[in-house]
């Protein structure tokens, strides 16, 4: 009973921000889709941290470093150099470019730079694609948390956090799921690091991580170094993990929270909090959990599906009940400040590009805020169905493969359109058409086809990024060479009044 | 990342960042990671995995170059 009063307060809290931030907004889209152009930088932080940070950081990166051993923390240094390149190298133009020219989304900003919206739409339905079954991921992991911890049936989790979702968004709008983004954030971060700490304490009392450590250097001192007990991360495996983390500027849903910035001070200070507060801090916690804590704490678990709950089972084990519902808690923050991000963003790509950009252009504000509301609930349908179906028995792993396979290097493939029309006065509409076109072919054909042994021959058995992103990058760049160059006024627009205005905020400024 | 290139601070920035990553990739595909010959896997203080101190070393340098550049020679600071 006190598990569901816990519950039904933390809910309580998130519901009653939503109401108030449905109460002080200003009701315009900017307002609703950007929160206004308003966040500062520690709530950016929290904002972008958290969006990033699902229940995958609790269960599915533990899970692999527990099976694999320490190397896929590659992912996490390439990540972080990753989110820095993102506000360091392209954050202050394309926040200047939205913000002088009130565009909205970032796929709007790159059909406006190559006057084309035939790649509006190309990037509006590539987007989709890939987002929308990640969104249907975050329920299936509080529905998970439930089924453990309170013994709910799996869908009684996967309904409260839809519900909760469509609830934020719905009333919220960006600025409410920044501001709570916050609230959750400190509440799975309390979760992840006071279980460590409290685990470490209990079951190492002699000598904590040390000791841990020293266990395993016993009983598996593979789990301690590369290539790891199943001999899968090669150095090769190793660089390329690394890289696919690098990709992470290319996430639609995090690219989209440098249009909300405040001002251009952001981009000054922004890198400093990922590389101490995410970089040398929270990624390392569920790192120690992962390849130290849970494998000499609880050692001699095989099957993936138990690895990856692997957290939460010494949790329960070593830990007092009542604080294992807290730690649910830290679960369903994590997976409701992603979902909530990412609704918002593929909210406002069906309403702002795809409706209004392609079928109605003289939609008022209101209009176009009513119809990424509407969206949020379609999503969410949509999303569930995708947790039901995973649910009847479609496959688990299917979907785990769709996330890291699929999704993953689906984003990818707009970055060489978005990096080009940013940096590059000489990238044309043809070449990010062409690009963006060659590259999403290719993978959904590569993944498609398989021979008799279940290898993907079009990929040559990689990582779909490998193969997929570079000829997507040089089909751009040959085809942009090949075609007229952009006309002067796209380059004045997007190129020298961006670098005139962030020079004059600057003299301004000091 | 336009303006960084206009200037030669920003492109030795840059080239830093460039070299960082050049780096972590030769370390790790000359086998810094892995258990070397004795048998023993490294661990610095007792606990700390080869693969966290190469990336704790590579966030580092990438925090140095960026509190330098960008407070002291950005354009648009």
């Amino acid at each position: 009973m006190i598990d569901f009063i816990a519950l039904g307060v933390f809910s309580l809290i998130m519901v009653l921000m939503a109401a108030y931030g449905y109460k002080v907004s200003a009701k315009t889209a900017e307002d609703y889709m950007l929160a206004g152009r308003t966040i500062g930088v520690v709530v950016m932080f929290f904002f972008v941290l958290f969006a990033i940070s699902s229940s995958w950081t609790f269960y599915g990166f533990p899970g692999l470093l527990y099976l694999h051993g320490p190397g896929y923390v590659m992912f996490i240094w390439g990540s972080v150099a990753g989110f820095a390149i993102l506000y360091i190298l392209l954050g202050p133009r394309l926040w200047a470019l939205s913000k002088i020219n009130n565009f909205l989304s970032p796929i709007e900003t790159l059909a406006e730079r190559y006057e084309s919206k035939a790649l509006r739409v190309i990037l509006s339905v590539t987007m989709l694609a890939f987002v929308v079954p990640y969104v249907g991921i975050q329920p299936l992991g509080v529905g998970r948390g439930f089924e453990a911890l309170v013994g709910t049936p799996l869908w009684v989790g996967a309904v409260y956090a839809a519900l909760l979702l469509i609830v934020l968004v719905v009333l919220g709008g960006m600025r409410i799921v920044a501001w709570v983004n916050i609230f959750l954030g400190m509440v799975y971060v309390t979760a992840l690091l006071g279980s460590l700490l409290w685990v470490i304490a209990v079951v190492f009392p002699d000598g904590g991580l040390t000791q841990a450590a020293h266990r395993l250097t016993e009983i598996a001192p593979d789990k301690l170094s590369t290539p790891g007990p199943l001999g899968e991360f090669t150095p090769a495996l190793l660089i390329g993990t690394f890289v696919v983390g690098l990709l992470a500027f290319s996430w639609p849903h995090v690219v989209i929270g440098v249009m909300t910035a405040r001002d251009k001070t952001l981009f000054k200070w922004f890198p400093l909090l990922v590389f101490v507060f995410g970089g040398l801090f929270f990624y390392i916690i569920p790192f120690l959990w992962g390849s130290i804590v849970a494998p000499a704490a609880l050692p001699g678990v095989t099957d993936p599906g138990e690895a990856d709950r692997v957290v939460q089972t010494v949790i329960q084990t070593f830990l007092p009940r009542w604080f294992a519902v807290f730690v649910l808690m830290g679960v369903i923050a994590a997976a409701v400040s992603t979902a909530a991000v990412q609704l918002m963003t593929t909210s406002i790509i069906v309403a702002r590009d795809m409706i209004q950009g392609v079928f109605s252009p003289d939609a008022s504000d209101e209009q176009v805020t009513r119809w990424a509301r509407f969206a949020v609930l379609a999503i969410v349908v949509l999303s569930l169905s995708v947790t039901l179906g995973v649910t009847l028995g479609i496959g688990e792993a299917a979907m785990a493969l769709y996330l890291t396979d699929v999704s993953v290097p689906g984003f990818a493939q707009w970055s060489p359109a978005l990096v080009g029309g940013l940096l590059w006065k000489r990238g044309t509409r043809q070449g990010a058409v062409a690009g963006t076109l060659a590259g999403v072919i290719y993978l959904v054909l590569g993944l498609l086809v398989t021979n008799a042994a279940g290898e993907r021959v079009l990929l040559f058995d990689l990582h779909p990024v490998v193969p997929t992103l570079p000829l997507n990058a040089l089909v751009y760049v040959v085809v942009s060479l090949l075609t007229p160059r952009p006309s002067e006024e796209i380059e004045d627009v997007f190129f020298n009044e961006v670098d005139e205005f962030l020079r004059s905020e600057s003299a301004a400024a000091r | 990342m336009r303006e960084m290139l206009g200037h030669a601070p920003g492109r030795i920035y840059l080239a830093v960042l460039l070299l960082s990553v050049l780096a972590l990739a030769v370390a790790v595909g000359m086998g810094i990671t892995e258990t070397p010959d004795n048998g023993e896997p490294v661990l610095i203080f007792g606990w700390i995995t080869m693969p966290l101190a190469v990336g704790i070393v590579f966030v580092l340098i990438w925090l140095v170059a960026y509190l330098i550049y960008f407070f002291k020679f950005w354009p648009y600071r």
